[in-house]
């Protein structure tokens, strides 16, 4: 199991924190998911066996948002 | 009576419908989220050049771009909304039957309210992330059963999300609901509540269902001129605290600029003043200073704010009959005193000049 936090550039409004959060739908893989508009970031709880980092990551910018590096 | 929900319709109208629409309009994303979802999947991902600031997300589209299958959606998550703020103003005027509102507290709470506006404003216009702070965020298992909700294509959906946006009321919603509380009445609170959030339906319902049209550059706009509003509204807020403190304003200092100079008038220690429904007739008062002044306050027929008059330096404070004279005794004063009076609102005013 391993825990991530990313931060995101563009949340533009607390509704994209309930976007990202939408992204444990598509990847049975994510145990737990938080993200958060005030901190502009989005905490990850995954079990690396099912999901990949990269799959998680690939998910993000589906749905529009960017990664900081 | 008529008018003050007439005038809680039009704020609903102009204003109440721009500032929720920034404040709920997640929530009426998420009763169309099904229609987002697909439109998410469909388009690209935004585009973003190598050194260069991200630019915005795709932003979810309300409409879906299918207009008349998305009508009624919207049409129920606004009833949905009607029904609870309706009720919001019952439960309000009920509360508010227990309290007693005194022109120092309205102020407090309108100085309040005009902070959460203002931060809310710069949230929305990206000055800095601190104004993030200003947003109400529901708590994480309301978000999650919301996400969950919205996945039903069943009519439950936007009716319960519609009910939910009493949770996260705007600015201006704030305002009225302070202003339900002040009537202290369950049944005219309700009507109140009612008038303003059906005003506030047509923006909601406007600019949901013609989104596709608008697109996201036009939408970048519009939401900074919302922005730009909800701030000016917050400074118009803090500014009629200011009134209703008794301190210098802008709006104050207007108003007397406006009015004749009272240095022309003979100063006396009987006056009389009209309470209009467009404000305070004369705007400026001479009185004579270091004897007691008599200030007849008459109405004929007037039914807006400037019914609740106040003088917040000698703390009084009295509603007014529609039709009538109220008088006040005022102690004497030293020469050069200016004292201002003002609605309960802070919205009409005016200065008494002590010579």
């Amino acid at each position: 199991m391993q825990k991530k936090t990313y931060l995101i550039t563009n949340m533009e409004c607390p509704n994209c924190a309930m976007i990202l959060e939408s992204i444990e739908d598509k990847l049975p893989g994510i145990r737990e998911i938080s993200a958060s508009y005030k901190k502009g970031q989005v905490t990850v709880e995954f079990d690396e066996k099912m999901v990949s980092e990269a799959e998680i990551l690939a998910a993000i910018q589906k749905k529009g948002y960017t990664v900081e590096a | 009576m008529l008018e003050q929900y007439l005038l809680a319709f039009v704020t609903g109208l102009t204003t109440g419908g721009l500032s929720c629409l920034a404040v709920q309009g997640g929530l009426l994303a998420s009763s169309l989220a099904n229609q987002i979802e697909r439109d998410l999947l469909n388009a690209p991902p935004a585009p973003v050049k190598k050194g260069k600031r991200p630019v915005r997300p795709a932003r979810p589209n309300p409409a879906g771009g299918r207009g008349t299958s998305t009508a009624l959606p919207i049409l129920l998550f606004l009833a949905a909304k009607l029904v609870a703020y309706t009720l919001l103003g019952l439960l309000l005027g009920w509360l508010g039957s227990f309290l007693t509102f005194d022109p120092i507290m309205r102020a407090v709470l309108m100085v309040l309210i005009a902070i959460f506006m203002v931060g809310n404003g710069l949230r929305m216009l990206n000055v800095h992330p601190f104004f993030r702070n200003f947003v109400i965020e529901p708590p994480k298992f309301i978000t999650r059963a919301i996400r969950k909700t919205a996945k039903g294509t069943d009519t439950a959906t936007p009716l319960f999300l519609g009910a939910l946006t009493v949770f996260i009321p705007c600015g201006v919603t704030q305002a009225m609901m302070a202003a339900a509380l002040g009537l202290g009445d369950p049944l005219s609170a309700a009507l109140l509540m009612f008038a303003f959030t059906l005003g506030t339906s047509p923006v909601f319902f406007v600019v949901a269902y013609f989104t596709t049209q608008i697109g996201a550059s036009l939408e970048k706009h519009f939401m900074r001129f919302v922005a730009i509003v909800i701030l000016f509204l917050g400074l118009v807020t803090f500014d009629n605290a200011l009134n209703l403190l008794g301190a210098p304003s802008v709006s104050g200092l207007f108003t007397v600029q406006q009015a004749p100079a009272a240095a022309s008038a003979e100063a006396s220690d009987n006056l009389t003043l009209r309470a209009e429904n467009r404000g305070y007739n004369p705007a400026r008062l001479a009185a004579q200073a270091g004897v007691p002044v008599t200030l007849n306050i008459v109405t004929d027929n007037t039914t807006s704010c400037s019914r609740d008059f106040v003088i917040p330096a000698i703390k009084y404070y009295v509603l007014l009959p529609v039709t009538g004279t109220e008088t006040v005794q005022i102690p004497p004063q030293p020469a050069g005193t200016t004292m201002r009076f003002t609605c309960s609102m802070g919205m009409y005013t005016g200065v008494i000049e002590f010579k």
